[in-house]
């Protein structure tokens, strides 16, 4: 059973590796054929398309433990086959409900137990379910800290704790972001700065305070979670918004129809995404718990803010 | 120790500021100036939360910060036992305790900021609200129970806190939580009509 199992993985694999070679990675329509649906590899998913790329995955509000979480971890880590990524984000809500030494492995441990074997690091935010304790917990990779930031290659990221955005963080960031001379910055947290959430909605509040600042210093891309379900944010003054919630819980059917914030939606299956930093532009694709890719594209990398344009050439 | 004390000194001047321009424009100067009263409630409130920290740093003694470890047994068993340690320590601890020199000042601060804001907002607001919890000096936040969201708008006007503690909004309770001993040091609950949550 065990070998009939490993070798449909790997011929599907493969098939899907040859598949994927020759398609564009845009946007696919949603409503297919009764018979091209059957004949669909399990997982759809093509591998990195440049060779020095920062390939990384994208989890949010993963801590339930529950048959979903673990089936989403089953495809991120085959996925991981044709697109090696060579770590992940975590868009906080990492631990849900009470947070004993057994639920970390329940929660975290075992569902991604195939991506961790790799040594695939997780670098965690923290979500309104987190206890802030989190931050010691190693395979989190949060060095002790809320907020806190790392480099891959042309890339610098910025883990932010949205929970609690006070001034000092809030004078962190901006020295942090003031500093970065990275191709890409990408900022990551829990809740939305643009949602079109029927239950929760765009975080007016947070956003007052931050959108500036990205504005600012030029910040490329935001992922949060939060809403349980996918959405890809029509880009708003310059820069990319993803909210990824819906990596083990799903609030089916609640992107507001008609948003006009929704470039695309995804809320009725759960989901991962993993996403490529080329030299000019992200490469993204999102694959549903059942290996269908319900978004994917190529994202151009927006010109520098002015400012840090002028900064730049000074040093 | 002294990024608290910079922090609640500049939460001091934020807050005296306005109350001093009112002084000024009421009449003449005065030769002995009287003392700005929200001035020294912050002081005094500023004394509190250090008395704390002193307090805390002595039970800290006992279970120092855990380094970064893959064992969240270590972890979950440090945060029990400061928690622990410190309900320990101030047995005796009561509302209002830290906040009682600005609780008006703040219940104020949270009105105002609800008020401000949106039917739209105010109902995201109260649907992030955990259900079922009940509040208690002394004793852990509900582990079970989702942390309400301290809203950064709210956050910018509330007298700057050391690291160590943290404000969490739950509807009109303003709650005082120390972060890592997950414990409720104080709470300041509001007197305007109840919201529906």
């Amino acid at each position: 059973m065990r070998l009939r199992h490993f070798l449909l993985v790997g011929l599907l694999t493969l098939g899907c590796g040859g598949l994927v070679a020759q398609q564009a990675p845009t946007v696919k329509p949603a409503a297919r054929s009764a018979a091209a649906q059957a004949a669909k590899p399990s997982l759809e998913i093509s591998p990195p398309r440049e060779m020095d790329s920062v390939r990384f995955g994208i989890l949010g509000d993963t801590g339930t433990g529950d048959r979903r979480q673990y089936e989403v971890g089953a495809q991120m880590t085959k996925a991981m086959q044709i697109f090696p990524f060579e770590f992940v984000i975590m868009l906080g809500d990492n631990i849900y409900g009470s947070e004993r030494p057994q639920d970390f492995v329940r929660k975290f441990e075992k569902p991604y137990g195939g991506i961790l074997s790799q040594k695939i690091p997780f670098y965690a935010s923290l979500g309104n379910h987190d206890d802030p304790t989190q931050r010691y917990y190693k395979p989190f990779n949060m060095n002790g800290e809320r907020f806190y930031t790392f480099k891959k290659g042309d890339a610098r990221f910025f883990a932010l704790d949205s929970n609690y955005m006070d001034q000092p963080q809030l004078k962190w960031i901006e020295e942090q972001l003031s500093r970065a001379n990275d191709r890409w910055k990408i900022a990551f947290f829990h809740h939305p700065l643009y949602s079109s959430g029927e239950r929760h909605g765009s975080e007016v509040d947070l956003r007052t305070r931050l959108e500036p600042l990205f504005v600012k210093y030029g910040v490329d891309i935001v992922f949060a979670g939060h809403e349980h379900f996918y959405e890809r944010v029509v880009p708003q003054k310059g820069i990319y918004y993803f909210t990824q919630g819906g990596s083990a819980k799903l609030r089916e059917g609640n992107i507001r129809v008609n948003s006009a914030l929704t470039a695309k939606g995804y809320d009725t299956d759960n989901v991962f995404m993993v996403a490529e930093l080329g030299k000019d532009s992200m490469q993204f694709q999102v694959v549903s718990r059942t290996g269908r890719r319900v978004d994917s594209g190529s994202l151009p990398l927006m010109p520098e803010p002015k400012q840090a344009e002028d900064k730049s050439r000074s040093q | 120790m002294v990024r608290t004390a910079v922090a609640l000194l500049f939460s001091v001047l934020c807050i005296s500021l306005p109350a001093g321009r009112l002084v000024a424009a009421a009449g003449p100067i005065p030769q002995q100036a009287p003392v700005n009263a929200r001035a020294q409630a912050m002081v005094d409130f500023k004394k509190r939360v250090d008395g704390y920290l002193e307090l805390r740093r002595a039970v800290t003694q006992k279970y120092p910060e855990v380094k970064e470890t893959g064992n969240p047994a270590k972890i979950h068993e440090r945060e029990v036992n400061l928690g622990k340690g410190i309900a320990m320590a101030r047995a005796n601890a009561k509302a209002g305790d830290i906040f009682a020199p600005v609780s008006r000042q703040l219940l104020t601060i949270v009105e105002n900021d609800w008020n401000s804001r949106s039917p739209a907002d105010q109902k995201a607001m109260l649907s992030e609200l955990p259900k079922g919890l009940i509040l208690k000096i002394n004793q852990p936040y509900p582990p079970n129970l989702p942390l309400a969201t301290a809203p950064s708008k709210l956050l910018a006007q509330l007298p700057m806190l050391p690291e160590e503690l943290e404000y969490r909004l739950l509807n009109r309770r303003l709650l005082l939580r120390d972060r890592d001993a997950n414990l409720i040091v104080d709470v300041v609950v509001g007197t305007e009509p109840n919201r529906t949550e």
